[in-house]
């Protein structure tokens, strides 16, 4: 079927070479070889596409996932909660919880890094007196009595396991966080002897009552803690602010103006994390501010290995792909033999033969690298999703270097033609290897 | 004859055979190294994760609520209960032993501190201070074994940055200073040979102008031994971004002198590789059948870990550390998916390359094939006759492509990890069946079309 195709190339060249100036037919003339070169043999046009797309495919598919996988790994690392802290500069020695900041400072605080929006979330600490209350008349038993440390935190965008990580145990917020709901740590639920529904009374005689939705397991101190609404803490330690609202009917809250910490959860690479600290410590000299280096430090060194591990794996693959579509290629221009054999018998010159075959791995590989690269993208979306449970963003930088890509193995696997250029048409006919 | 022309084929045209070989010698080191280091990733990142420092937390069964705010208990001194110093050496012996990577007890006291003698009298105590004492490198002789572990909170914390050293494990001999005119005590003072080694957090030192080598006095802020003061020599200034840095850190041992709690403790980080938690490790033991109790106790889900430091250590209360324990389940779980994923595509890539290049391989033979045919040869004698060829090529390429890969798994794995992966026999399997199964596939489609072709014209030429 080629050297039919050939053969009528052949035709044309000789009736075309009479003609004085030859240069526009000449043109037309080899675009048709061209066109006749990819399409005489439909069979293996699919399969050096089908090769050429593959590896196009794989090559978008892994560098978007990759961008998108260490993009998506910082999002991870949020899950170890807050990273960075906002404290009082000088504890003084009397107790952490005597040191305030100006809450001023979490409303002037960025609301986004890398593009993400931070976590964050102002905490006031006490020690009280807390005890179940009864839930109609809000009558206390003072044997069940006990010390524990209330926490009141506010002004966060989402649930508190953002930055403190625990799990729950029974219970929700439903979203409810009106001041009169609080989430107890399952340490001091069960030494209150407490389920979720129960009400219970915090502070001296000017203290508060609240419902518990939720009770959680940290693993940590804030198991014997009792997280309650900011402003209800802050009516416990001072009384004495103005206060109209009722058991179940909260007035509108009068804001305290000083907490203990400022927690923020910053999402980003730590490089990232990193700069956002500096700016807030430029920004804020009268507080300290920092990473938890427990979870900073160890998030860099795991996202420099992740990351690493990550890289060399896709490089390995993309060399393997390139090899593959290359094998594939070469085995194709190998079986051009007889048409060069044929090309150079009739005249052609062997810059003309290798141009044209050239221009056709460059045309091949431009629409396999084409629709190859489409799929791709559109398999890493599924990856991203099947992995981190959210789909890749798709990147297209991506697209243009994967086709880019395709084009330049395509023409870099058609390099062995240069043997071609030194057979001898005859022993090409006789059958010679 | 059969080996006569297996053997033909690859003396005629060495070049062309060793050429596919490379190909998939190629093919099969890449998908070697991609297997080697995914099957090992787990452990490595496991590892990496213990620089979060301890996943577990033990206190007192019968303690009573702390009162801990960042990282300060505010309880009144003596309250609470303690546990024994003496029991630790059995977490090296409990089932899970091995992932047992550290282990550090802390008691804690109020104490104050002052740079110089002169600073106290009975109106100065000194600057109010945190004392933690704790173990750093320290030798846990292990009476099951005979070993000696070294463990302590420069590994539960991997985070803690010291200048200077840690304190030396026996913390020197503690001798006391009476100091003159402190109230319900004489006058005088006695001389001090060689005072108790301790760590001082970097606030604190920068607060009070403490530097290494100074010599500052340390009390233990209890109702009977207000007016005991003792020197401690500072070994070390230690950052920490956390509450220890407004601390100082002692011995253990000195700790439990001076607050009269010889041998004891009262909470206990330990740092155990684990495995991430799924659906059926946050189950409630209690609820588990035997079988399924069995199934969990025997997978270290850091759950039953801490079940099992339960059973060893009476009387205590083993939490896991959620926020270090979850991000690292999470995280771990989605890179080994990820991973696996990349695997894959390598697996996947060097499939086709193999697939490829042994099709062209008997593609190019075509004529060859048309030759047997007209010679009498059955579809089934040629088939068989390239399968071998093709098996044998496998076989060959396939272990010159796995010693390959081991290498490349190597490289890669000394690079990141710092650590090579161990070779294994599973993958220098997978790797063979993968070669052999990968060149017969590739080879089978384009034979099953020269089945189809008369041999005539193929040997025409056409």
């Amino acid at each position: 079927m080629l050297r039919s195709s050939l053969a009528r190339c052949q035709h044309h060249a000789i009736r075309c070479s009479p003609v004085p100036d030859s240069r526009s037919s000449s043109r037309a003339m080899f675009w048709r070889i061209v066109r006749r070169l990819i399409t005489a043999n439909r069979g293996r046009l699919f399969v050096i596409l089908l090769a050429l797309a593959a590896g196009a495919a794989i090559t978008a598919a892994l560098l978007n996932l990759q961008i998108d996988a260490k993009r998506r790994l910082t999002t991870e690392f949020r899950s170890f909660g807050a990273n960075v802290i906002i404290a009082p500069k000088n504890p003084s020695t009397e107790s952490a919880f005597a040191d305030t900041i100006p809450l001023a400072i979490f409303s002037a605080l960025p609301n986004r890094n890398d593009g993400r929006l931070v976590d964050k979330a102002a905490f006031l600490y006490t020690i009280t007196n807390v005890s179940p209350a009864d839930k109609d008349t809000g009558a206390t038993d003072p044997q069940k009595t006990i010390h524990a440390v209330v926490v009141g935190y506010g002004y966060r965008a989402s649930d508190i396991h953002d930055l403190v990580p625990g799990t729950t145990i029974a219970g929700d917020t439903g979203g409810r966080n009106d001041g009169v709901y609080c989430e107890a740590g399952e340490a001091v639920a069960k030494r209150l002897g407490i389920e979720v529904g129960a009400w219970i009374r915090m502070g001296g005689t000017e203290g508060r009552e609240c419902e518990v939705t939720r009770i959680d397991r940290y693993g940590g101190p804030e198991d014997n803690q009792i997280f309650a609404d900011l402003d209800v803490v802050d009516k416990i330690i001072n009384p004495s602010r103005v206060d109209n609202s009722f058991r179940g009917f909260p007035a509108p809250p009068i804001f305290p103006d000083r907490v203990n910490l400022i927690q923020l959860g910053v999402p980003g690479t730590p490089e990232s994390i990193e700069r956002y600290i500096a700016a807030l410590q430029k920004q804020f000299p009268d507080v300290d501010v920092h990473g938890i280096r427990q979870f900073s430090e160890a998030q860099a060194k795991i996202y420099a290995k992740i990351s690493g591990l990550l890289t060399a794996t896709v490089v390995l693959v993309l060399i393997l792909t390139a090899l593959c579509v290359m094998a594939a290629m070469t085995n194709v221009a190998m079986e051009r033999r007889n048409d060069v054999g044929l090309m150079k018998a009739i005249g052609g010159a062997t810059r003309r033969v290798l141009r044209l075959f050239l221009t056709e791995a460059a045309l091949l590989g431009l629409s396999g690298g084409l629709i190859g690269a489409a799929v791709g993208i559109a398999l890493s979306i599924g990856l991203g999703k099947a992995v981190f449970g959210v789909a890749a963003r798709p990147r297209l930088i991506v697209y243009p270097i994967a086709v880019g890509l395709t084009i330049i193995v395509a023409i870099a696997s058609s390099y062995p033609l240069r043997r071609l250029a030194s057979i001898r048409p005859a022993s090409v006919f006789r059958g010679e290897a | 004859m059969f080996l006569r022309l297996v053997a033909d084929s690859f003396t005629r045209r060495p070049r062309r055979k060793l050429l596919t070989g490379a190909a998939l010698a190629l093919g099969m080191a890449v998908a070697t190294a991609a297997l080697s280091v995914s099957l090992d990733v787990g452990d490595r990142l496991a590892q990496e994760f213990r620089s979060l420092g301890a996943n577990l937390i033990v206190t007192p069964q019968a303690d009573s609520l702390p009162l801990e705010i960042g990282g300060v208990d505010y309880r009144p001194a003596n309250s609470g209960a303690y546990l024994p110093e003496s029991d630790l050496p059995k977490l090296k012996s409990i089932f899970w032993h091995n992932n047992i990577i550290a282990f550090a007890p802390i008691l804690e006291a109020d104490g104050y501190l002052a740079a110089k003698q002169s600073e106290l009298d009975a109106f100065h105590l000194g600057t109010e201070v945190p004392l933690i004492g704790t173990w750093a490198a320290q030798p846990v002789y292990l009476p099951g074994s005979g070993e000696t572990f070294t463990t302590g909170i420069e590994k539960t914390s991997p985070w803690f940055q010291i200048e200077g050293r840690w304190f030396a494990a026996n913390g020197g001999e503690v001798d006391r200073v009476e100091v003159r005119g402190t109230p319900g005590t004489g006058s005088g003072h006695s001389y001090v040979s060689a005072p108790a080694e301790c760590v001082v957090g970097a606030n604190l030192a920068k607060r009070l102008g403490i530097r290494i080598g100074d010599r500052p006095y340390v009390n233990v802020a209890t109702m009977e031994k207000m007016a005991s003061y003792f020197l401690c020599a500072i070994t070390g200034i230690l950052s920490t971004g956390g509450a220890e840095d407004n601390a100082v850190l002692l011995p253990l041992r000195v700790v439990q002198g001076y607050t009269g709690k010889p041998g004891r403790y009262r909470k206990l980080y330990v740092s155990a590789l684990s495995k991430p938690e799924d659906n059926f490790a946050r189950r409630d033991p209690k609820s588990m059948t035997a079988d399924e109790f069995e199934r969990w106790s025997c997978s270290p889900y850091v759950s039953s870990i801490a079940y099992s430091i339960q059973q060893a250590l009476p009387g205590s209360d083993v939490r896991v550390i959620r926020r270090v324990a979850e991000g690292e389940g999470n995280i771990l779980s989605h890179v080994r998916t990820l991973l696996w994923l990349v695997t894959f595509a390598a697996l996947l890539a060097a499939a086709l390359a193999v697939g490829a290049s042994s099709a062209a391989s008997v593609i190019e033979r075509r004529p060859e094939i048309a030759l047997m045919k007209a010679l009498g040869a059955g579809r089934g004698s040629v088939g068989f006759l390239l399968a071998a060829e093709q098996l044998l090529l496998a076989v060959a390429g396939g272990g010159v492509g796995y010693a390959f890969g081991i290498i490349l798994a190597r490289v890669v794995g000394e690079k990141i990890f710092g650590a090579a992966p161990e070779p294994s026999l599973l993958v220098f399997v997978i790797i063979l069946a993968l070669a052999a199964g990968v060149t017969m596939l590739g080879s089978a489609i384009p034979l099953r079309r020269a089945a189809h072709f008369q041999p005539a014209p193929i040997l025409r030429g056409e």
